[in-house]
């Protein structure tokens, strides 16, 4: 739960709960979430299981020049994967620089 | 030393202009072109306006677009950067303040709205939040006339 | 609320001001593609002797031409909410003001009539086109589209291939609805 001081701030991903299920870019009423994943073969399955796969999320941004801090994105979340962080977002000298690719580039 | 109630005297509008002295010394004087939500947040952070203090030839200026911009009023608003700049004679660092003047905004569909200020005017600091924080414009403030390191 | 034809409008609104409903509160227009082909002018007028007392009036227009007469003769608050409705919905006051009012100039179109659909959202790729595990929008028949933009079987470059779209199915896909079309 996010205490009212961190609401409506800035918003957080946290990337290990996202399932790059797309319900979050497709609520968001001012189209500023962008989302790119791909599917990837489950290992180390039991013997005779069937094939499965899972999304691997590969890029989520959010571009704060168009965000409005509905939070509709954070609401609509079903696994709890975006939540209120307390800083105000940052100001940037350019616009492109308020695009902010929240997904942690594999190390 | 120049008058600070500035008279423009452009094709569609008339107006006078009222300077915000930011830090009470004369080194920063701040115009807020006030136009939606966001202005009230540049009201929370500015101080208390004094009667119009005279526009220092050293003293840094800074125009804040608080708010969206229409198709229709975006030439008002380059028009009044233009103005600062006639009347300083050097150009004013531009703040888009807010969604709306960074982009659009929510707005940023609407057949009626300017897709942010940098359509018209080259801008030196964009501030995001529907509204921003009051707290976010001093700071963009204290970074951009070196007070702190940004 | 009631209803008046056109040929009768000035002379209702002229009568409502006799009776004492001498403030102008508002003008407006309602676009009733999909329940009934027209614009209906709204009207409401305030008594103000009557606490205030509103009445509404309303006149439907044909969708293919709106026409009506000014009543800033009988209330000058109107000429500015004519405009209004003038410029986004396409309606002709005749007598009225022809100015424009929030429009730049060089604008065309009439935005508010619930078929013009909303350019700026049917130009940009929506985020959410993507489905989960993509990386790009893969061109599916069963793709979803955005509120606000309709339907490509209705209206955008698949329609080319088909019979033309009527205003009310380009209104009622674009906000959400699906629209049935028949295979001629």
């Amino acid at each position: 739960m996010s205490s009212p001081e961190s609401a409506h701030r800035w918003i957080r991903l946290i990337e290990p709960a996202c399932t790059s299920c797309m319900i979050c870019a497709r609520e968001c009423p001012s189209w500023c979430i962008s989302i790119a994943s791909h599917t990837q073969p489950v290992e180390s399955l039991p013997a005779g299981a069937r094939d499965r796969t899972l999304n691997v999320l590969d890029h989520f941004a959010i571009d704060w020049s168009r965000c409005m801090y509905c939070g509709i994105c954070v609401e609509e979340c079903p696994y709890d994967a975006l939540e209120w962080a307390g800083e105000p977002t940052q100001a940037a000298s350019t616009s492109d620089a308020l695009v902010e690719e929240m997904v942690q580039p594999p190390s | 030393m120049l008058c600070a109630w500035l008279l423009l005297d452009g094709p569609h509008y008339r107006g006078s202009m009222r300077w915000v002295d930011w830090y009470g010394d004369g080194s920063l004087f701040v115009l807020d072109v006030a136009l939606a939500c966001c202005a009230l947040e540049f009201d929370a952070a500015s101080p208390t306006p004094t009667a119009p203090a005279d526009l220092d030839d050293q003293a840094q200026v800074a125009v804040v677009v608080s708010g969206t911009v229409t198709d229709r009023l975006a030439p008002a608003v380059a028009a009044i950067v233009d103005g600062c700049q006639q009347l300083s004679g050097r150009r004013p660092i531009v703040i888009s303040f807010g969604a709306c003047a960074s982009s659009g905004g929510p707005y940023w569909d609407s057949y009626a709205v300017t897709k942010g200020i940098d359509q018209l005017l080259a801008v030196d600091a964009y501030v995001p939040g529907c509204p921003p924080p009051p707290e976010a414009l001093s700071a963009v403030l204290d970074q951009i006339t070196g007070r702190v390191p940004s | 609320m009631i209803e008046v034809a056109p040929k009768d409008w000035i002379t209702a609104v002229n009568g409502l001001r006799v009776d004492g409903f001498e403030y102008f509160d508002w003008l407006g227009c309602v676009d009733e593609i999909g329940r009934r082909e027209c614009f209906r002018i709204v009207l409401v007028v305030r008594n103000l002797a009557e606490g205030a007392e509103p009445r509404m009036v309303s006149c439907p227009l044909p969708r293919t031409d709106p026409r009506i007469d000014s009543v800033r003769g009988v209330y000058a608050g109107a000429a500015w909410h004519e405009r209004e409705a003038a410029e986004l919905f396409g309606v002709e006051f005749m007598g009225g003001e022809r100015r424009r009012l929030l429009l730049n100039s060089e604008f065309e179109g009439t935005p508010l009539r619930k078929d013009e659909v909303l350019a700026a959202r049917t130009g940009m790729d929506w985020p959410g086109a993507k489905e989960p595990g993509e990386t790009e929008p893969s061109p599916s028949r069963r793709r979803m589209v955005p509120p606000g933009v309709p339907d490509p079987a209705v209206w955008g470059d698949r329609a080319a291939m088909q019979p033309g779209a009527d205003p009310a199915e380009v209104a009622e896909s674009a906000v959400g609805g699906r629209v049935r079309r028949r295979r001629t």
